[in-house]
């Protein structure tokens, strides 16, 4: 389904196109908005990344690679989106935590504030990796060619970003323990 | 007593929360942008299906320049295609680069291979010119300037090498290259080293002397910046140069941030002849020694 029309978006057909966006446009944006944490930040970077994508999809050469094509320009996007804000330490507007799949109950609000606050201190490059493979499930091979990076590269990523993340969360549950000791 | 969190289940839980439905105004806005934005143009003949393989090397047009009848008239110079005698005010042998090559862009064998033969590309002449493949693997169409190594030029692993004759438009700055592409081109070996040097951003090494084929000439390598973000550049492009025509474009544009390029640039009878070789740090050595091979067993005819 996507083949015809993306071969139909390359000989300049923008309703195909528009079409394609749309389905494919909502996991750009839960992919972008994962990555910059603000959802605003994320629309302006799918929107980027769905111009780019019509500018340059006549150099798309097999049209079943659509998707993974068009996520490799939405990382760059966000990448841009985020410098070219440089809002990352002024206040961001903190995501809704109900998205469309509502709350983890997993997930306290104290969690989800340590989490917010340790994903933040994460560089935009980090979140990218944590995103493709935690979030859409892609292996670190997969991941690393989605976003454009040596495997090795990809890897090291996520070392960093999973270590910090832990140890916020490892921290928290330390001084929760010490509380409860001296309670 | 408060039982162990998971920490690996607590960071899934948080990715799993957030948005996930595209505004219908991003789509609106997107819609409109597009009906103002023109596709980038990819030659006629990489894009027919048997050729595709090479065309995400995402040179834009193939590009080859030949030097230019008309640059040669308004600086006054004889033709610079050997020879004295008058100078043509078009190319007798301009083809028509937009129906179907006979020949389709294949991994090649190993061996000798016409990396162009004279006949147009993009509406303008080329140089004839032969390599020698030395290893399997090789993607091209004869002719059509470009070879790329396993169907793939993107980082970061890949590498390609494309191959220019004739003027050229080096923009001052390749991710403005809207607004900075010189008055003039460039149409000699030193007029192109001087302009790489000073191109921004690129981190160009000193040229050193090398000779193709009897030819002299200089090589210089160029780095697109790790960091670039091409999104930010002008149209998402980050361009080296383009070429004489309407199109302002780059006709060498780069494929992804850490492309290496080594630029080897020959006076073949004053023709500016350039041989752009592209790879990434991830690109095996190998690989790279075989380009260098490739351009090291040119031929000019």
């Amino acid at each position: 389904m996507h083949d015809e029309l993306v071969r139909q978006a390359q000989g300049g057909d923008a309703e195909a196109f528009d079409t394609l966006a749309r389905m494919v446009g909502d996991r750009c944006l839960a992919i972008a908005v994962r990555i910059l944490r603000d959802l605003d930040l994320a629309e302006d970077a799918v929107q980027s990344a769905l111009i780019l994508a019509w500018a340059e999809l006549r150099a798309l050469r097999d049209p079943s690679r659509f998707e993974p094509w068009l996520h490799r320009i939405l990382t760059r996007a966000c990448y841009a989106e985020a410098r070219r804000r440089k809002r990352w330490s002024e206040g961001l507007r903190i995501l809704p935590a109900a998205g469309a799949y509502g709350p983890d109950d997993y997930l306290t609000v104290d969690d989800r504030d340590l989490l917010e606050r340790a994903f933040r201190r994460l560089t935009v490059q980090q979140r990218a990796v944590l995103v493709f493979h935690h979030y859409l499930g892609l292996s670190i091979p997969e991941a690393a060619e989605r976003i454009g990076i040596p495997v090795g590269t990809a890897k090291s990523r996520l070392h960093h970003a999973i270590r910090a993340l832990r140890a916020s969360v490892d921290a928290d549950a330390r001084g929760t323990a010490s509380q409860e000791r001296l309670a | 007593m408060t039982a162990p969190r998971d920490p690996d289940r607590l960071i899934g839980a948080f990715l799993s929360e957030g948005e996930e439905r595209l505004d219908d105004q991003v789509y609106d806005a997107v819609r409109a942008r597009i009906e103002q934005t023109r596709q980038r143009a990819v030659l006629g003949p990489w894009r027919t299906p048997t050729m595709n393989k090479i065309a995400t090397f995402g040179f834009a047009a193939a590009a080859v320049v030949i030097a230019v009848f008309l640059g040669a008239q308004l600086l006054g110079s004889p033709s610079r295609f050997g020879g004295p005698g008058p100078v043509p005010t078009t190319s007798p042998e301009i083809s028509d680069t937009r129906s179907p090559s006979p020949t389709p862009a294949a991994v090649l064998p190993e061996g000798l291979f016409a990396l162009t033969d004279g006949r147009a590309l993009d509406g303008m002449p080329t140089l004839s010119t032969t390599v020698t493949v030395p290893a399997p693997g090789w993607y091209g169409e004869p002719g059509g300037a470009i070879l790329v190594k396993n169907d793939n030029s993107a980082a970061p692993d890949g590498a390609g090498m494309i191959a220019f004759f004739g003027e050229l438009y080096v923009y001052a700055d390749p991710c403005q290259w809207a607004t900075t592409r010189p008055d003039l081109p460039v149409s000699t070996v030193d007029e192109l080293m001087e302009a790489l040097a000073a191109q921004a951003s690129r981190d160009a090494s000193e040229p050193v002397d090398i000779t193709l084929d009897g030819h002299t000439g200089q090589s210089v390598i160029l780095h697109v910046p790790d960091d670039a973000v091409f999104t930010e550049c002008d149209q998402g492009t980050f361009g080296s140069w383009g070429v004489p025509g309407a199109d302002r474009s780059p006709f060498r544009y780069h494929q992804d941030p850490g492309q290496i390029d080594e630029v080897w640039a020959v006076d073949v009878d004053g023709v500016l002849t350039v041989i752009d070789v592209a790879y990434y740090d991830g690109t095996p050595q190998a690989v790279r020694d075989e380009m260098r091979a490739i351009v090291e067993s040119v031929t000019f005819e």
